[in-house]
């Protein structure tokens, strides 16, 4: 199997709660939609190249590369307000459902630190950011749209305001990036969106095709990437050797997702495909020791101990008393346990929990 | 034929990087923030001091692997918890305990102090005050350090000011009390190395120095007042800090985690609450030592300081 050339024979897309719309054997054309989204922000999925479906699954559909057409653009410019969000979203954008939007934020600080997507797209792709934020601007309809950055970058969007914000991190994760500027926490009818939304959506208006690749960062660059690529060829192509025991880390290390194949693809969440190889402790099954570090780390000041402690034993109406859903996800309780408990695991297992049971009580207030 | 998969990849949930600090390592940096006390104890005391803190490691350690063998559970004795509890109850000793002594109240700190609550964590006492405070009221005469300890010529300050008033004290000498040339706790007394250790302790940031500072700052505060309500029954803050297991309470006992409170308020609270505790048992309590009932009764405020929390994120 030739896999070091730049376009990989087959693609594997990751579904995340999507609905797959197509069949094994199935042909397609590049850019066809082969999953719906049944989350209200969350974008389709399209084939990446024409080709043939060779695996269907509730987790992923995977494409073996074949020739063939590409779709027919879609007619995007007379549109506006919900009507064009809606239609972004088909077409592979991951917008948030939002009513009302009096700020929006366009972040480009980079999440965590190591990663460059965000500054790379900065750097290169002013052009289609610029196209995006005008669509998200006719889109969203805000009073007022502000770019955040990190110290150093010299790039802006015209009519926006540039906010400089530090990379410290997580200075750079959404409710803080949303602090920084409104200078409010949790400011009302505020939406932060990242960098790399704003591209997809770009890249959407500019050639009126699905979101097919994303800016990803691997080892000390960052470059685009096809979605669906594997991430094991992303990085074998790069001269890396993956060993037994080794793990593939989509998104950064202190928030991102283990790989479980190196055949799984990059999706449009994927900031930064990397591979980690030191022995760092993993995090066990261990009970709290309670030591505190959590505590006293814990930016949206929350008792990760607490939280963590009633998830592990399945009171996650306590954990929602201990305010889990404040939890913005940083991953630092996880990486300061001196337990090395499953810190965000089990947080992000009681809020699954919590959102199951209200969408089950059908008391889900609309987003 | 072929494997599918040439490797197997390590799936694991997030963080994929970690501070590197775990369990075992703060209790070794414990151990060995602890290890300048113990060889000045040796020093000073000799081979029972040796004696006593070998003996009361090891039944901590076995007394933990006793009660998870009955308890059905995988031990962790090997992360180094059970000897830290067993040489802190040491340092609370005098270094003429008897055998059986030190092996009860060490046993009894760890199976009442810990494992009666789970495993590491869930104790709301500091694991080796309860082994010593159950000593201490069953065998006074025992735990007793000025009646024990007849043979030395050192003498135990503390007991001299309780019983004979300030100016009975022998000792004024601040860099005597320092060098560990008097008596008290075996360990608890040797200053210049548990101030060593604490440091050791802070600066590795396995301790946050708030607890200390409160401890300090509250019986340097309480003992001025005293101190400058009358100097001449009243011991000077220098006094109470040198003397007895101050400054070993506010850095190895005070600190403990799962009995003290997580936030940096309540912590100094907590710190403060204990100082001017030491200072009240000693003057007004019958024990001339207060530090170890001194922060087994702030433990019990623990939750209460506890609540004392700002607000989460976002949230109005
Ligand atoms: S991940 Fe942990 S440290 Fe970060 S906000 Fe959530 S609870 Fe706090
Ligand atoms: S860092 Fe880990 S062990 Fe320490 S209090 Fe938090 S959850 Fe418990």
């Amino acid at each position: 199997m030739n896999t070091r050339s730049t376009h990989t024979a087959t693609a594997e897309l990751t579904l995340n709660r999507h609905c797959p719309l197509v069949t094994c054997g199935q042909k397609i054309e590049r850019g066809e939609r082969i999953a719906t989204a049944s989350d209200p922000g969350m974008g389709d999925i399209h084939a990446p190249f024409p080709g043939s479906v060779e695996h269907v699954d509730p987790y992923r559909i995977r494409i073996a590369r074949e020739g063939g057409e590409t779709v027919d653009p879609a007619i995007l410019h007379d549109l506006g307000g919900q009507e064009l969000l809606a239609r972004l979203r088909e077409l592979g954008a991951d917008l948030p459902a939002r009513e009302q939007v009096d700020i929006l934020i366009l972040n480009g600080v980079d999440e965590e630190p190591g990663l460059l997507s965000r500054r790379t797209l900065l750097a290169e792709k002013l052009e289609t950011l610029r196209t995006g934020a005008s669509a998200l601007v006719r889109g969203y309809k805000p009073a007022e749209v502000t770019l955040a950055v990190p110290g150093g970058v010299k790039e802006s969007l015209p009519d926006i305001a540039v906010k400089v914000v530090s990379d410290q991190y997580p200075q750079g994760l959404d409710p803080l990036v949303a602090k920084a500027v409104t200078g409010q926490e949790a400011p009302d009818n505020t939406l932060v969106v990242g960098l790399e939304t704003v591209f997809h959506a770009g890249m959407v208006m500019e050639t009126g095709l699905p979101v097919m690749e994303t800016m990803v960062t691997v080892d000390n660059s960052a470059r685009l990437i096809s979605l669906g690529s594997p991430v094991g060829e992303i990085l074998t192509s790069d001269g890396l050797t993956i060993h037994d025991g080794d793990r593939i880390v989509l998104g950064g290390v202190l928030r991102g997702t283990a790989a479980a194949s190196p055949s799984q693809g990059v999706d449009r969440a994927t900031t930064a495909v990397s591979l980690i190889r030191n022995p760092t402790p993993v995090a066990m099954d261990a009970a709290c020791v309670g030591c505190g570090e959590c505590v006293r780390r814990c930016p949206a000041r929350l008792d990760p101990a607490m939280i963590t402690s009633y998830a592990e034993f399945g009171q996650y109406e306590k954990a929602e008393a201990e305010a889990v859903d404040v939890c913005f996800e940083c991953g630092l309780c996880g990486f300061f346990c001196i337990a090395r408990r499953p810190m965000l695991q089990y947080i992000r297992l009681a809020k699954h929990e919590l959102a199951k049971a209200k969408a089950q009580s059908g008391e889900e207030t609309q987003p | 034929m072929k494997p599918l998969n040439p490797f197997a990849l390590t799936v694991s949930v997030p963080p994929h990087r970690h501070c590197g600090t775990t369990v075992r390592d703060r209790m070794l940096t414990i151990l060995v923030a602890m290890l300048p006390a113990a060889v000045m104890a040796s020093m000073t005391f000799g081979m029972p001091a040796i004696r006593v803190m070998a003996l009361s490691m090891a039944t901590a350690v076995l007394a933990e692997m006793a009660c998870d063998y009955f308890m059905d559970r995988e031990t962790d004795v090997n992360d180094f918890h059970a000897f830290t509890v067993g040489l802190s109850f040491a340092f609370l000793l005098p270094a003429s305990a008897p055998w059986w002594l030190v092996a009860f109240g060490s046993a009894a700190s760890i199976v009442l102090g810990k494992m009666a609550f789970g495993p590491l964590g869930g104790s709301p006492f500091c694991a080796p005050l309860v082994g010593w405070a159950i000593c201490r009221i069953s065998w006074p005469s025992f735990m007793d350090i000025d009646a024990s300890m007849l043979g030395m010529d050192l003498t135990y300050p503390l007991a001299q000011l309780k019983n004979f008033g300030l100016d009975a004290v022998q000792i004024t000498d601040t860099r005597q009390l320092f060098l560990g040339k008097q008596l008290g706790g075996l360990g608890a007394i040797q200053i210049a190395g548990v101030l060593l250790g604490g440091m050791l302790l802070v600066m590795r940031k396995h301790v946050s120095s708030i607890i200390p500072v409160g401890v300090i700052g509250g019986v340097a505060l309480t003992a001025f007042l005293f101190n400058w309500i009358d100097p001449s029954m009243y011991a000077s803050p220098a006094f109470h800090l040198l003397t007895g297991s101050t400054l070993f309470g506010a850095f190895f006992l005070a600190t403990d985690g799962p009995s003290s409170p997580n936030r940096q308020i309540p912590m100094l609270l907590f710190g403060l609450l204990v100082g001017a505790l030491i200072v009240i048992i000693r003057i007004y309590g019958i024990y001339p030592d207060g530090v170890p009932f001194a922060i087994l009764l702030a433990n019990l405020f623990t939750p209460a300081l506890e609540r004392i929390r700002p607000k989460p994120f976002g949230r109005r």
